[in-house]
């Protein structure tokens, strides 16, 4: 794509229809948890977008999140906004290796000075200097400072970039700690998980594009689009909770009737994430859905937070809002739903047609 | 275990794992609906935004069944467009290139968006017909 063309330029010249990206959008709207209108809104703006250059750098990490990402991505919609952004340095994609590769970086971060989004996976390990860490002689914690420099903004990707993850569990041999330890005059957005889901990248991404900025972020830096509301907010075990019937087992009567699995250490309710309604493996099922509990692993800490299967404290203050629902036969469900929308200031586009600044909240 | 009926095998009934989610959607359609007939003005719902079980989606589909249009689109994967038996209620899911839903949502309208093409396309393909004409002459 050349880079001063319009997505929608780029997409017609692919031969892509404007239905096609309509679709998307309605795509990221539901995920985003945006009123349905707002997909036409979104389409426009982001139509109009001229893509930015990526610079992505693995530091103390698995290749998790690359996995979510690239496997996610074959010609389905979301891998649209792969062709939304020019990916300039990947090195787990890339064909350069060695000083061909860091001569690729190096170039990068010099024509895109100022501009590029610099993308993160991996905590940044700060024990003896960062030398736990090393790519081509250099630690993590000096390519990270000097990467981000140079950068418009950073996307610390996986709960590893965004809060330590596992390499900083106890004991925390490495000194592992998040990005936004380290750097503290850019903005930074946290897509946390472990790994983290993949369509929320791309959502990110195309936050950035259709509005130009980095999208509200909540008290932990991620996004608030798609970590607003917790597992438990949205999961379909959710009415069994409030009913107060739950698996005591994992395989118990309860269990096999799809009771709620907070007894079992679901850690639903204190989660923020998407998973619930995104799902995993193309839109199979999530974890609760296949019957294990949230471990919880787009939260800080998540790992030394006592055990999976220990259950959180009493539920407290159910929402009881089927009941509501059944007796008054109003729309109490859906209210509930929508509730939970307005806590993003969205809702009073409900029932308007949606332009791109009520979106930018 | 020594023999197979042994295992403790239970049919659940249809109603099992309804959790009246779904009642309440159908309540908010209604409203949709009589809001369409006064201000003209079309809505939605995202059906994956709510949490129905797969008891409640069945029960939904079963109440609003089927109308005579049914409109397939392929763009970036398939697309239906069903009417509902309710003239005005539309049910509409979209799926990419690997078959994958990435959209269900229930619109209330005369004709959904997606159906309808965008002016800038109708004024293109008014200009290539012309082209076209040109050519043959
Ligand atoms: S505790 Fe877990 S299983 Fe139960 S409703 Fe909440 S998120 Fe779902």
């Amino acid at each position: 794509m050349d880079k001063g063309e319009t997505l929608l330029e780029h997409m017609e010249r692919q031969g892509m229809s404007r239905r096609t990206f309509l679709k998307y959008c309605a795509s990221l709207a539901s995920l985003m948890a945006l009123p349905p209108s707002a997909a036409a809104a979104m389409a426009e703006a982001l139509g109009k977008a001229r893509r930015p250059s990526v610079i992505w750098l693995p530091f103390q990490e698995c290749t998790g999140c690359t996995e979510s990402i690239t496997r996610s991505h074959s010609p389905s919609v979301e891998g649209l906004i792969f062709d939304m952004i020019s990916l300039d340095y990947q090195e787990t994609l890339m064909a350069a290796a060695g000083f061909q590769a860091e001569e690729a970086l190096q170039n990068a971060m010099k024509e895109n000075y100022g501009k590029y989004v610099l993308i993160i996976d991996g905590s940044v390990s700060t024990g003896m200097d960062g030398a736990y860490s090393c790519i081509g002689g250099r630690s993590n914690l000096d390519s990270l400072q000097e990467a981000a420099k140079g950068a418009a903004a950073i996307i610390a990707l996986g709960t590893c970039a965004s809060f330590g993850g596992i390499p900083k569990a106890n004991p925390n041999p490495t000194g592992a700690v998040p990005v936004s330890d380290i750097i503290k005059d850019k903005p930074i957005i946290n897509i946390s998980g472990c790994p983290p889901i993949p369509v929320v990248i791309t959502g990110v991404i195309a936050h950035y594009l259709t509005f130009g900025t980095v999208p509200e972020l909540d008290k932990h830096g991620r996004p608030k689009a798609f970590y607003g509301e917790t597992i438990h907010d949205r999961c379909y075990r959710r009415p069994f909770y409030d009913q107060g019937k739950f698996a005591k087992t994992f395989d118990d009567e309860g269990a096999r009737n799809g009771w709620c699995l907070f007894e079992l250490g679901c850690k639903g309710p204190i989660t923020y994430n998407a998973c619930a309604t995104s799902k995993w493996n193309d839109g199979t099922s999530f974890p609760i859905q296949s019957g294990h509990g949230c471990i919880g692993c787009s939260e800080p800490d998540f790992w030394d937070a006592g055990g999976f299967y220990k259950a959180l404290s009493t539920p407290a203050n159910p929402l009881k809002y089927v009941a509501a629902a059944a007796v008054a036969g109003a729309a109490a469900g859906v209210a509930v739903s929508f509730a939970n929308r307005a806590r993003k200031q969205k809702a009073k586009s409900e029932h308007e047609t949606a332009t791109t600044s009520d979106l930018e909240k | 275990m020594s023999s197979i009926s042994q295992i403790p095998v239970q049919v659940l009934t249809a109603n099992d794992g309804l959790t009246g989610q779904a009642e309440a959607v159908l309540t908010e359609i209604a409203e949709m609906l009589s809001r369409f007939l006064e201000t003209g003005k079309g809505d939605s719902i995202d059906l994956r935004s709510l949490p129905l079980s797969p008891a409640d989606k069945i029960w939904l589909d079963e109440q609003l069944g089927r109308g005579e249009v049914e409109i397939g689109i392929d763009a970036g994967g398939r697309s239906v467009v069903t009417e509902t038996a309710y003239a005005g209620v539309w049910k509409i899911e979209h799926r990419d290139t690997e078959e994958r839903i990435v959209a269900e949502l229930i619109e209330v309208t005369a004709m959904p968006e997606i159906v309808q093409p965008h002016k800038t396309d109708i004024e293109k393909s008014y200009n290539t017909l012309q082209s076209s004409l040109k050519q043959i002459s």
